[in-house]
């Protein structure tokens, strides 16, 4: 089962996609250096939240608690404890991480069903946004304002623009292969045996709450790690986006858009709509606040609508019919 | 009175019957009889509509109805009084009654139909405010028979109404479904239990994997070697 | 003393109207098993659409609410028919991403017709005071709580002695046999959910005056009808109804005796609390 992931990290496709990419900077103007930075941020926030959402079919909106934490609690501690925001990032996916672990070990209690964990990260989620904007040590509703990123790495600076880039690059890559190897290995079978027939994986013997508190300890530390970065790239720690569950709710919508559960579905999703919804955004947003917002509903509901699975399986076979009825698409 | 012509159904695409020709006349009472997986209920709900046919025909009363939906047949008075029962629990007697009656049709004489069912079953009307999730086995089969009989059916069809029930209660419901035909009702009687339909039913259909094996009076049926094959799956 | 009666007073009358808001939900997830999280961007949508009819027309919320409410069932019906019921049935868990985008396109279709400066809709109503003792009661919340009430107690009436309420509540113990009895089960689906959505118009004309609205309220409406109905275990009408009396009450003695995210907070803490010792909810197996 692992061969896969080693052949993926042997993969001149991956090496060089990643090469392209990684001169992107000295082609493209700083406008769309800055898109594709907010692009590779929500690749590696909607391929983070895969682990759980798709791969093991958990819906979690509690996301936005652990970019928040990522961002907001590891901001605060620099700038109220002079806590170094490299430690402040490991401290941050620790907290994640257990916050991650108790959530999961609740709604295995609760047992409303399939939508129990929906609605029980959603009240997480409110409630998160409720403390942050009314505690004054994580800013309150006022936010966060970081010292001018001066390119020093020991400080977690990266020289913002091309550093921050790089940086969201490797996070976004990082992202994306943990999920390649999750779905090769055998925790990515039985999340899989878990989102498909709960009932008929516990009957086999598979220990479910293990494995929805390991995949969601993964998932919740790599949005917080992802959390830390995005606010070091923006400076400015603004609550009502890094805690608020639209953030949430938008990685689940791009994760849909592309493909639940696969490696490269969520990371899809995210370069196709976020470019867009900037560049609506930059050309229109003064005139019509939230379009992005709209655009990306209409999308989401569209793709469902017409293909539920997502657009990468829809590329997948136009891709096979395209090339000749002899080739089957890769599974 | 109903005429099922060259019907092919299943689900999915994937057909469970294949090629069943059957007939009831008005006033009969017939068994369909087959082991289990042999597409007894698959049957019986392509003709309540809740599976569609692939390919044939279902006349009732000289009228395709193989396009209806299953409210329109529940209307023209085809009822099937499902496997299992399935009353609805949390409802008392006299709401499931009613509900059995929901139809365009009968509802405008529910009161009197009710009089009747409760006439048919004394021990039902003792209990009208009753949960029916709170009734035994027998007495929930009694209510579904009852609910079905409330929607005023023309082709009463029983799934398996001995299923699950202590001898005495499946004699007390083989009694009813007999004073159902004296009294001129057209029933479908599906049954794993030969012998017992054998002795109420005056024509039967076996059906094997999908297929009409044996059809016949009782004796023919009784007689020909293929209904045991057909039981035993051999 | 006072501070208690006040606060139990307040949470009493907010909270019938939170109980409606979940009866909608409860009654929409029995027949269908969806839950519809653009829920609290519908109960927007009812508001600002009150706010449009006043500065349109000068009129009052609870006379706009002959427009609204059929106009937002017809919206509920064809958002089933054209969404949720394609959905229904195989990929089930795809009506939440399916329901998170339609609170998007709704959320954000209110932003970019209204603004998103607060804004108030005045009624005759608003600042009329009612004094008992010690205890001051805003006149617009005893309304809510007496209409809330009242159309409960209908919706059971409603649910227990019409062929309608039957079908619901059979399409909700056995869709298959329901229909069997010949009940067109995707009908009833569709009228319950156009029902749930009308009833947000009326629970919205309600909650309308004195509060100002934002268009990025929805998420919060929803939250709260979520912990209401869970806490009510989903379908039962009596613990729904007692579940939004409970997160009224907590919401209420939360802003009065504590300050900060705490206060706040309670409803939540309550929920957790209640969920962690009755993980099925307050569940009233009778009252279904």
């Amino acid at each position: 089962m692992r061969e896969e992931f080693y052949k993926t990290l042997s993969s001149p496709i991956w090496w060089g996609a990643l090469v392209i990419a990684a001169i992107m900077p000295f082609v493209l103007s700083s406008y769309y250096v800055h898109i594709l930075t907010l692009a590779l941020v929500y690749v590696a926030l909607a391929s983070s939240w895969n682990i759980v959402g798709g791969m093991a079919g958990q819906i979690s909106l509690a996301h936005s608690l652990f970019i928040g934490i990522g961002s907001m609690f590891s901001a605060a501690l620099l700038l109220k404890l002079g806590i170094n925001m490299w430690f402040g990032l490991v401290i941050s996916a620790l907290i994640s991480g257990i916050l991650g672990a108790v959530i999961a070990w609740i709604d295995f209690r609760f047992q409303l069903g399939h939508l129990s964990f929906v609605l029980i990260t959603l009240a997480f989620a409110e409630m998160g946004s409720i403390v942050v904007e009314g505690w004054d040590f994580l800013g309150g509703a006022s936010g966060l304002l970081l010292p001018k990123d001066t390119g020093n790495f020991l400080a977690f600076q990266f020289g913002g623009g091309h550093g921050a880039f790089w940086m969201m690059l490797g996070l976004a890559a990082i992202c994306v292969l943990v999920n390649v190897a999750i779905l090769n290995s055998p925790l990515g079978y039985y999340l899989r045996t878990i989102r498909d027939n709960e009932k008929a994986a516990q009957a086999i013997g598979v220990n479910i709450l293990r494995y929805k508190i390991t995949a969601m300890v993964i998932s919740a530390m790599l949005a917080s790690v992802v959390g830390t970065a995005y606010v070091r790239y923006l400076t400015f720690a603004d609550p009502y986006l890094l805690i608020s569950p639209v953030i949430t709710i938008e990685i689940v919508l791009f994760a849909t858009v592309g493909g639940l559960g696969r490696a490269y579905g969520p990371a899809l999703g995210a370069l196709l709509l976020v470019p867009l919804g900037e560049i609506l955004r930059g050309k229109l947003g003064s005139t019509l606040p939230g379009l992005h917002y709209f655009i990306y509903g209409i999308v989401v509901i569209s793709v469902i609508l017409v293909t539920p699975r997502g657009l990468l399986p829809l590329f997948e076979r136009l891709w096979a019919r395209w090339r000749g009825p002899a080739v089957a698409g890769k599974p | 009175m109903l005429e099922i012509d060259n019907l092919v159904a299943g689900y999915g695409g994937v057909p469970v019957l294949r090629d069943i020709n059957a007939k009831i006349a008005a006033g009969e009472i017939v068994g369909l009889l087959g082991a289990n997986n042999a597409g007894k209920t698959t049957l019986i709900n392509s003709l309540s509509g809740m599976v569609k046919p692939i390919s044939g025909r279902i006349l009732f009363l000289g009228e395709d109805i193989s396009k209806l939906t299953p409210q329109a047949r529940v209307e023209l008075g085809i009822v099937q009084v499902p496997e299992g029962r399935l009353v609805f629990p949390e409802m008392s007697i006299r709401e499931n009654l009613l509900l059995g009656g929901i139809n365009a049709h009968a509802r405008k004489h529910r009161p009197q139909q009710m009089e009747k069912v409760i006439g048919l079953f004394p021990r039902l009307g003792e209990r009208l405010t009753q949960s029916a999730g709170s009734l035994s086995g027998g007495e929930q089969q009694m209510l579904a028979i009852g609910r079905g009989l409330m929607a005023e059916a023309k082709l009463l069809m029983l799934d398996e109404p001995s299923l699950g029930l202590s001898p005495l209660f499946v004699q007390y419901i083989f009694e009813i479904i007999d004073k159902l035909h004296a009294d001129g009702l057209t029933i479908l009687l599906v049954e794993q239990n030969l012998n017992l339909t054998l002795r109420h039913a005056e024509r039967c259909y076996v059906l094997e994997r999908g297929q009409v094996a044996v059809e016949g009076d009782a004796e023919t049926v009784k007689n020909d070697p293929r209904t045991r094959s057909a039981y035993l799956g051999l | 003393m006072t501070e208690l009666y006040q606060a139990l007073a307040q949470g009493l009358l907010i909270g019938a109207t939170y109980g409606l808001l979940a009866l909608g939900m409860g009654l929409v997830y029995g027949v269908s098993g969806v839950v519809n999280f653009s829920h609290g961007d519908f109960i927007s949508l009812g508001m600002f659409m009150c706010l449009a009819l006043y500065s349109a027309f000068a009129m009052d919320p609870y006379v706009s609410i002959i427009i609204t409410v059929p106009l937002m069932t017809a919206i509920g019906a064809l958002v089933y028919i054209f969404l949720i019921r394609p959905m229904v049935g195989h990929q089930f868990l795809m009506v939440v991403q399916l329901t998170l985008g339609l609170s998007l396109v709704l959320q954000n279709g209110i932003l970019m017709v209204f603004g998103g400066e607060p804004a108030r809709t005045p009624s005759f109503v608003e600042s009329k005071l009612i004094i008992l003792g010690d205890v001051v009661l805003r006149v617009p919340h005893i309304v809510a709580f007496v209409v809330s009430f009242a159309l409960a107690i209908g919706l059971y009436i409603m649910l227990r002695s019409t062929d309608f309420g039957r079908s619901i509540r059979a399409v909700h113990q056995n869709a298959h046999a329901a229909a069997l009895m010949g009940i067109n089960v995707g009908r009833v689906q569709v009228l319950t959910f156009a029902l749930g959505i009308g009833i947000l118009a009326l629970a919205a004309a309600l909650l309308l005056p004195g509060t100002p609205i934002q268009p990025t309220q929805g998420l919060r409406y929803t939250v709260i009808t979520l912990l209401v109905v869970v806490l009510g275990g989903m379908t039962n009408f009596v613990g729904i109804m007692l579940g939004g009396l409970i997160i009224g009450i907590a919401e209420a003695f939360g802003t009065i005796y504590l300050d900060g995210p705490i206060g706040l907070l309670l409803p939540y803490i309550i929920f957790v609390a209640i969920m962690l010792f009755l993980p099925k909810g307050l569940t009233w197996s009778s009252a279904r």
